[in-house]
């Protein structure tokens, strides 16, 4: 039966939720709607019904999260809160009747991305964790893993740095260039440290768009036919990445311990 | 990220509680006007007043699109913006901050609409713990009169229409109160909630509120703003 991370929210029935739930994630930038893109005619043509969503996409709570952003007064605590009203309403609302109805639902990001932005942001492991114990555990979550360097041209070449990717509510700076590489090496450590916790299935972003797709249908296809996952790369150890708190105290990454999630 | 109870400011912060009815809104004007008149400096903060999640809220509301979690989440949003903005950087500059209503309505609401209670405690535990929390204590038969004479109706949320209780929206209403007054009853013990009879007369209980905030703020002189 489907599981949570800890609490059940009223009305989940998780004996229904038949579909399969498989979490994209990674970095700003990493190609994660790339993939999806790809992955759901790939899907479709197979048989399977697709659902895709994705942070920042409820009916509750996009329109309210984009005006904060586009303000000067959002704190983080505001901001962590804001995003996982934006998720609960999607977890009910697409997520669980999709699963519940037999589809496919693929996820661009899931709480991880929520929860490694805020401890970079200085908030409590410990709390987020137990904020977004709601969520449903997926059935396979892959992690799109890139180095600093293999991003910023990636970016760069894109959409160009964005303020929030950017972190410069967290390192103000007139270099945009420099807050952006602080704060993305600051994430992908989060990422790094979560890998393991949540049992990331991981895959190296660097290469080009078509051996990662094809890394990812070798996994999806594993995940779809019940066979057991295995990581396709080793996780590096997790560097340590210094980011300020909200009292402008210095903490390392993955110093405080996290609860184990339970299995 | 401190956690409740453990920050220490110069400000003060007195909160009310008690469900629809209790007269605590009355009561926290009263004190307000004293208190200015004193010569603190006062800072109100509304439960559901952030003009930030206000938008959000009022769709949700409206649409009925709301579900007990994300009832939850929308309305710790909210606290959290008036928490980050608002109160802490008050506290710290040492006001005397007053808030109708706080983490306790959110405790009574988020569990009678089904949330885990130790999950709701733990979302608002960045929460700064109130110099006194007073809750104004009443039978909710004389709380659903002086509600119910006094207005045209309630309204969707208000009444836990979305629990499904009744389909008669005043009979929800006293079912949905009759519950969160249960769990007020319980959080008396569990965070030393000061409780005043609300079925007194409106002077006596002011004064007993008075009392109680005076010999808090004796501690605290330098709050003083004007002569």
């Amino acid at each position: 039966m489907r599981e949570t991370y800890s609490v059940i929210l009223p009305k989940m029935g998780l004996g229904e939720l038949t579909g399969r739930l498989i979490v994209i994630e990674g970095t700003d930038g990493v190609g994660r709607s790339t993939q999806i893109k790809l992955l759901r005619p790939w899907l479709e043509q197979q048989g399977h019904a697709v659902l895709d969503t994705g942070i920042k996409r409820s009916q509750l709570a996009a329109r309210g999260i984009q005006q904060a952003k586009e303000g000067h007064t959002l704190g983080r605590i505001t901001l962590s809160l804001f995003y996982a009203t934006d998720f609960a309403d999607r977890l009910e609302n697409e997520i669980v009747p999709a699963l519940r109805a037999g589809f496919v639902v693929l996820t661009d990001r899931y709480i991880y991305s929520l929860m490694a932005r805020a401890i970079v942001r200085g908030l409590d492991p410990a709390w987020l964790h137990k904020v977004h114990s709601f969520a449903l555990k997926p059935d396979a979550t892959f992690y799109l893993r890139i180095g600093v360097d293999d991003l910023i041209p990636r970016v760069v070449f894109s959409t160009g740095f964005d303020y929030w990717e950017s972190g410069m509510d967290l390192y103000p700076s007139d270099d945009m260039y420099e807050s952006f590489r602080r704060y993305q090496t600051a994430l992908l450590a989060q990422f790094d440290a979560m890998a393991q916790e949540y049992d990331f299935t991981v895959i190296d972003a660097s290469p080009d768009i078509h051996t990662v797709f094809e890394r990812l249908r070798t996994g999806i296809s594993r995940v779809l036919k019940g066979e057991p996952r295995e990581p396709l790369f080793a996780v590096p150890a997790p560097e340590v990445a210094v980011h300020p708190t909200d009292n402008g105290e210095v903490a390392a990454a993955g110093k405080t311990k996290r609860p184990a999630a339970e299995k | 990220m401190k956690r409740y109870g453990e920050h220490r400011f110069p400000g003060k912060l007195f909160v009310v509680e008690g469900i629809d009815g209790s007269g605590k809104s009355t009561q926290l004007m009263l004190l307000h006007q004293w208190l200015q008149a004193e010569g603190y400096g006062v800072i109100f903060s509304e439960w559901n007043s952030s003009p930030l999640v206000r938008d959000t809220t009022r769709r949700g509301k409206k649409k009925q699109m709301l579900t007990p979690a994300t009832f939850s989440l929308l309305h710790a949003t909210d606290f959290a913006d008036r928490m980050e903005h608002n109160i802490l950087p008050l506290l710290k500059a040492g006001a005397v901050v007053l808030c109708d209503r706080y983490i306790y309505t959110a405790f009574a609401r988020d569990v009678v609409r089904g949330m885990d209670r130790k999950w709701v405690r733990e979302l608002y535990s960045f929460a700064v713990k109130p110099t006194a929390a007073f809750y104004f204590r009443v039978p909710l038969e004389v709380a659903m009169k002086r509600i119910l004479l006094g207005r045209s109706g309630v309204k969707f949320y208000e009444a836990g229409m979305d629990l499904g209780l009744n389909e008669d929206p005043e009979q929800s209403f006293h079912i949905f109160q009759g519950k969160i007054l249960e769990e007020y009853e319980s959080m008396i013990a569990e965070f030393d909630l000061t409780t005043v009879d609300a079925t007194l007369p409106i002077e006596e209980q002011q004064a007993q509120m008075r009392q109680i905030v005076k010999a808090k703020l004796t501690q605290a002189k330098r709050l003083r703003v004007a002569p």
